[in-house]
């Protein structure tokens, strides 16, 4: 077998790929219309998160701290989380949904989330907040456990957990993006308008490409409703795009309301588009319409001005999200291009049966490595001590001096991409997706044939 | 009453001890916020944790060391490339960061076995690196892994490596300030005096508090060198590990940020009998009187005068050209802790510019003291400012520029206020005097921007002139001024994009030492 999957060889973590589990639950909260989140820990787990989110977006948004200090760290910080609720919808009249996302410093000392929940339900907002719409939701992400991906999963859960709702069949589908940019929820969104299909989009972020007014009101802010969430009790079937990022919902959902779920595929690149509107249609009777048929066309149009010629060949490591990961690889194979490494950032036991990763294992026909709890130590050694040769790398911009020490080019995808301007604006799902990155990547190498000299003259015709 | 109440916090009474205007003839004593109180849940305060404060702005711009957290993966994540201090190592120190990868099973059976494990790793990939920090978190500190001992038996077994330990967990103090206090202290406890440096001048100095983001270490060195001190360690921007075990070897320890690092020289003088002098970088008069006060102290006040009058010739003429065109702007200058006094004044008298409020998020209330004191009168001054007192105050306020971190600045950005980055600089360094010039054009670059003027047209309604094809700043900052003032020779900055790698490899003066000059006569 020429691909082969395996664990980092070693214990700690040199530069890691991913952030823990209360930032993927904080990134999930933000998609959600009046929502502030209350993450139970210390203020660091949210003023990092929110710096690191506001990189990427260039935006700003609201998530609130317990703070928990000393004090709370020995006796107990419930009462943090008290004051935080009151404090927060005091201050904030329009919140509804307010998420207590816990971290390892409030799971180690086992505060009582889902406890202190009931006592305010039936205390404070009983009594203070009568006459407004509020919801509470306990989210366990103790950062010791998963990764960011996982607590993005978890959180996106028990938000449907919270609020879904059997009603009357709506004739809707859920769409459950995954860990996605507003650019690529643009694009589904847009699939789904050519389609024809009703959906309810978890999560509506693609407002957080929010204009500069003249008024200077403009706020940036998730868009999917409480109505919404309550909505996916009642759909006819569910879409989770990511198998790491929402199946955790989905599965939910089918389990509790008997809504059908197809987990992905992760709709990057041509093929995979193709089955996502394949089963979309299949699941919805509607027809794949000539304009999407066109779009596809002109997607291919344009990859085939730099496939065969530019990308052919070319040696990619991939890292990041794993969805993305294996759906960026998958596209790769289709452009005829050869990823040797895939660098998946957490320890997710599930990965080495993911059918996706089964299939490249069993169809590469060059040396291929999979590392899971990977790091980015994992990709500079190999290219410092162990003759890894690499044209390109595809990944977030923590990555960069990767890129930069060893004159690799690289295009941004996933996140954060913090280091390069407008990534999030732009789609990697669809046949929009397709066309960019395989433009992006094409004048990425263009760019390095410029700047090593090597064959620079070539795109003196094209 | 001097005391300000914002609108947004009068169902929490006790925020409004911690906002003041000052009124007119008012001084300290009638106006002061309270400052480094624990912050009060839910109000999406801008405060960080202590172990940022230890491990993120103060261990870490250190440069030839493996810094090393041990916890789960996040908080090293998180305070990883999120700063720019800089290095004239190839910034190894930005590069790499280490996580010990706590697990759930790490949590249940104890964590030591696997930092052991970690730190051996670290070393072992990078061979060249001997020496490393390591900090504890809320996860480690809960379940009490002794991180000391660990230290202590790698040491043993590893006898040409160091290791620094600091337990400073997130929940340690209201803000990052408790971190950058339990950093100082463990640093003197630790490793202060376990090295002899060699002592090649008469006037040598520690530089503490410094960080040495886009460089200002290495512009503050470059007046050092040029007046024959010798630094013996920077505290810590830019600085080596064995340099700073040798800090009790100076004869003065100049101060830069007294927020962030007062406490080891006032430890240091305690000790070692080593003199404080809180010098400002920023501004050509503090840093002019700067300079003159350390060569004083040394009786070389004409080096000091010497470098002042060349600097100041060559940059004083582009800083007041910037000064002429910011005259009143209104600038709101939200920093976290020390730039709020560094700053304020500074600004007022070297720019033009008027401070209309200062806040600080992690700063004692003797920030504030030094703050408030150098504001104007009417200057709104706020202690551990949350959201929706930031935006109700630019919204009252309406201020030209804001100088404040990345995401509020974002917040800013979408109420139409330009924002400069007050920790990382936009395009820095700020200190020095070329810097200072570096910072006054950032401001007016804001200020002018073409695209912040489009940004006010509704063009729906409003009935604009479009007869232009372009608009340059010069257009709209000159459009009030003197003739003469437009007819000026000067049009702004006139240094490079890069200012710093210059000084890298330069070489200075060699000046006799004085038992030498002694010992001739």
């Amino acid at each position: 077998m020429n691909c082969e999957v395996k664990v980092k060889d070693r214990i700690g973590t040199i530069n890691p790929i991913f952030t823990c589990q209360p930032a993927g639950a904080q990134y999930a909260s933000i998609g959600i219309k009046d929502c502030i989140g209350i993450v139970h820990g210390g203020q660091g787990c949210v003023m990092f998160v929110r710096l690191l989110i506001s990189q990427h977006l260039k935006e700003s948004f609201e998530i609130a701290s317990s703070s928990v200090h000393e004090d709370g760290a020995v006796f107990g910080a419930l009462d943090r989380v008290e004051t935080a609720v009151d404090v927060l919808l005091s201050r904030y009249p329009h919140v509804k949904v307010v998420p207590i996302i816990s971290t390892c410093s409030t799971e180690v000392i086992g505060d009582d989330i889902d406890g202190l929940i009931t006592k305010l339900e039936e205390g404070l907002l009983a009594e203070k907040f009568a006459d407004r719409e509020v919801h509470l939701l306990p989210i366990h992400t103790p950062s010791f456990v998963g990764s960011m991906v996982s607590g993005y999963d978890v959180a996106v859960r028990d938000f449907v957990k919270k609020f879904a709702k059997k009603g009357e069949p709506n004739g809707k589908i859920n769409l459950i993006t995954g860990w996605v940019n507003p650019g690529d929820v643009k694009e589904l969104k847009h699939l789904l308008a050519e389609m024809g299909i009703d959906a309810t989009v978890l999560f509506e972020i693609e407002s957080f490409d929010s204009p500069l007014m003249p008024d200077g009101k403009a706020v940036s802010h998730g868009s999917t409703t409480v109505e919404d969430l309550q909505a996916t009790g009642s759909a006819i079937h569910t879409f989770a795009l990511n198998r790491y990022e929402g199946a955790k919902a989905a599965q939910f959902l089918e389990k509790k309301f008997k809504v059908p779920s197809t987990i992905g595929p992760t709709p990057i690149g041509i093929r995979n588009t193709d089955a996502l509107l394949k089963k979309l249609s299949a699941v919805t009777g509607k027809p794949i319409p000539e304009s999407l048929v066109r779009e596809r066309g002109i997607a291919l149009d344009a990859i085939a001005d730099v496939a065969h010629m530019f990308l052919a060949d070319k040696k990619v490591a991939i890292y990041g999200n794993p969805d993305l990961v294996i759906g960026l690889a998958e596209f790769c194979l289709d452009l005829e291009m050869r990823p040797k490494l895939l660098l998946l950032g957490d320890d997710n036991s599930g990965y080495v049966d993911d059918a996706r990763i089964k299939a490249l294992q069993d169809n590469v026909d060059y040396p291929m490595e999979i590392v899971t709890n990977a790091d980015f130590w994992d990709l500079e050694d190999r290219l410092k001590n162990k003759g890894l040769e690499l044209d390109l790398i595809l990944g977030h911009s923590k990555g960069r001096f990767v890129s930069i020490d060893y004159n690799i080019p690289m295009v941004r995808v996933g996140f954060p991409t913090y280091d390069r301007a407008g990534i999030f604006r732009n789609p990697v799902v669809g046949y929009a997706g397709a066309t960019w990155l395989a433009e992006q990547m094409a004048n990425a190498l263009f760019n390095d044939m410029e700047v090593k000299k090597n064959k620079e003259w070539l795109l003196n015709v094209w | 009453m001097p005391y300000h109440e914002f609108e947004v916090s009068k169902c929490i009474p006790e925020r409004k001890m911690h906002a003041v205007v000052k009124g007119p003839g008012e001084d300290l004593t009638d106006a002061l916020p309270k400052g480094y109180l624990n912050t009060i849940p839910g109000t999406i305060s801008e405060r960080g944790c202590a172990y940022c404060g230890a491990k993120h702005v103060i261990g870490t711009p250190m440069k030839d060391v493996i810094h090393l957290s041990h916890g789960p993966v996040g908080c090293t994540y998180d305070t990883w490339q999120t700063k720019r201090y800089i290095s004239d190592n190839n910034n190894f120190q930005l590069k790499y960061t280490f996580a010990s990868d706590v697990k759930e099973k790490h949590i249940v059976f104890g964590a030591e076995k696997l930092l052991k494990q970690n730190i051996l790793e670290a070393f072992d990939a990078f061979p060249d690196i001997k020496r490393m920090t390591i900090y504890q978190t809320c996860a480690t500190a809960l379940i009490g892994d002794d991180i000391g001992a660990i230290a202590e038996e790698v040491m043993t077994e590893r006898p040409e490596v160091d290791i620094f330990v600091c337990n400073s967990p997130g929940f340690g103090g209201p803000s990052q300030s408790g971190g950058h206090h339990k950093i100082n202290i463990a640093w003197l406890n630790q490793k202060v005096g376990t090295v002899e440096p060699e002592i090649t001048s008469d006037y040598v100095i520690n530089y503490v508090g410094e960080y040495n983001i886009q460089g200002d270490q290495e512009v503050m060195l470059d007046y050092f060198k040029r007046m024959g001190i010798q630094v013996l360690s920077t505290f810590t921007g830019n600085g080596t590990y064995d340099s700073l075990r040798g800090m009790h070897r100076a004869h003065l320890n100049v101060l830069e940020c007294a927020r962030s690092a007062e406490y080891i020289c006032d430890e240091l003088r305690a000790r070692y009998g080593i003199p404080r002098l809180d010098i400002d970088g920023f501004g050509h008069k503090a840093l002019g009187d700067s300079l003159r006060k350390i060569g004083l102290f040394f009786g070389i006040e004409d080096r000091a005068e010497a470098i002042i009058a060349e600097e100041t010739a060559r940059w004083k003429p582009e800083l007041d050209w910037y000064k002429e065109r910011l005259q009143g702007k209104k600038v709101c200058l939200w920093p976290g802790g020390s730039k709020l006094w560094h700053w304020a004044h500074a600004i007022q008298e070297e720019m033009g510019v008027k401070v209309v409020s200062v806040y600080t998020k992690f700063g004692h209330q003797g920030d504030m003291e030094k703050g408030v004191s150098r504001c104007g009168e009417g200057a709104l001054a706020i202690d551990d400012p949350n959201e929706l007192e930031n935006q109700e105050a630019l919204l009252t306020l309406k201020p030209d520029v804001i100088f404040t971190g990345k995401r509020p600045g974002e917040v800013a950005k979408k109420m139409r206020v330009p924002y400069l980055n007050a920790h990382a600089y936009h395009n820095g360094p700020y200190k020095g005097f070329e810097g200072w010039v570096r910072f006054a054009r950032d401001i007016y670059n804001a200020v002018y921007s073409p695209m912040h003027q489009l940004s006010a047209i509704d063009i729906s309604k409003d009935d604009y002139a479009i007869d232009k094809g372009f608009v340059t700043r010069r257009m709209l900052s000159d459009a009030t001024l003197s003739e003469e003032a437009k007819a000026s020779p000067i049009t702004g900055y006139t240094g490079p994009f890069d200012p710093i790698s210059g000084l890298r490899g330069k070489t200075y003066p060699v000046f006799e030492r004085r038992a030498a000059t002694e010992a001739a006569e």
